[in-house]
């Protein structure tokens, strides 16, 4: 593929159709991406004793979803690491009761963090194979008693029963 | 026998070059190893003070190839704890067995043997359960 020409939709303030605008294949210094700096991590399994089965399993670094119950919102701001399930023979059905059983000792294991970066740093530093999962973005839908009687031509109120 | 708590204790340090974390991590091997026959004798092991010193030299080995300054001056000052404890009888006969003498390295598998295992095996395997 060789440099097109990138088109963007470029749009006013008026309310008029919206028109596309060549724009020169030119980089600008803020399209350029610099390399990162090899950053100073600690290698911290080597003196931690964790062991080094642990490197290669994958680990997932997420935002928790909001808890349905009063505690609402709380503790879903915060990032959390996760093990990712084994699907083989570290797990097992008991054969009496039906139990989920494991043999997984880090199954269990979560762990929470202030942000992304300090989770990412400690992965990092374990030396864990990381992914991180984007947050979901909340959209807390307007509420507002009188839209309910409002008039909207073309669309039906909303016509309740009881 | 008197138990003297700071017998062998060291300060902590900070090496201050790879030259010098060297000479400290050589100290210390050397005295691990000429430690060997008393720690075979403190602790009634049934095994030769040649297998404890393979066993040191395993867990030497294992970490040969540290760069890291900070993680090397840690494992020095661990190491040098595990010495103290050892030497001065903190530990268990139980303690010496299964962890410092435990060997590093499990045994070769075949391919049914893993299979009928299962395929996480690996990944469950305990750090210090003792089971190989």
């Amino acid at each position: 593929m060789g440099l097109k020409p990138i088109i963007t939709i470029s749009r006013g303030l008026s309310t008029g159709p919206s028109t596309p605008v060549e724009k020169p294949a030119v980089k600008d210094a803020s399209d350029i991406v610099t390399p990162e700096a090899p950053r100073d991590v600690l290698v911290a399994d080597v003196i931690s004793g964790a062991p080094s089965e642990l490197r290669h399993r994958p680990v997932r670094i997420y935002q928790p979803s909001r808890n349905t119950m009063q505690s609402g919102s709380g503790k879903s701001e915060r990032w959390r690491i996760d093990f990712d399930i084994l699907q083989g023979g570290g797990r097992w059905e008991n054969p009496l009761m039906g139990w989920a059983s494991s043999a997984d000792y880090m199954q269990g294991t979560r762990i929470s963090f202030r942000s992304k970066e300090d989770a990412i740093h400690f992965a990092e530093k374990q030396g864990w194979d990381y992914y991180v999962q984007p947050p979901v973005a909340k959209r807390i839908p307007p509420k507002n008693y009188s839209e309910n009687f409002l008039y909207r031509p073309g669309k039906l109120r909303i016509v309740r029963t009881k | 026998m008197t138990i003297i708590p700071t017998r062998l204790a060291r300060p902590s340090v900070v090496s201050s070059s790879m030259a010098d974390a060297r000479t400290r991590a050589l100290k210390l091997y050397r005295d691990w190893y000429r430690a060997a026959p008393e720690i075979v004798s403190l602790y009634a092991l049934n095994v030769s003070s040649a297998y404890v010193r393979h066993a040191i030299r395993e867990r030497f080995e294992k970490n040969r190839y540290v760069t890291d300054p900070r993680a090397i001056d840690v494992l020095l000052l661990k190491g040098r704890q595990d010495y103290q404890e050892t030497l001065n009888l903190w530990k268990q006969r139980d303690h010496v067995e299964g962890i410092l003498l435990a060997p590093q390295h499990r045994p070769h598998k075949t391919f049914l043997q893993k299979f009928y295992e299962g395929r996480d095996e690996d990944s469950v395997v305990p750090a210090a359960s003792g089971i190989v």
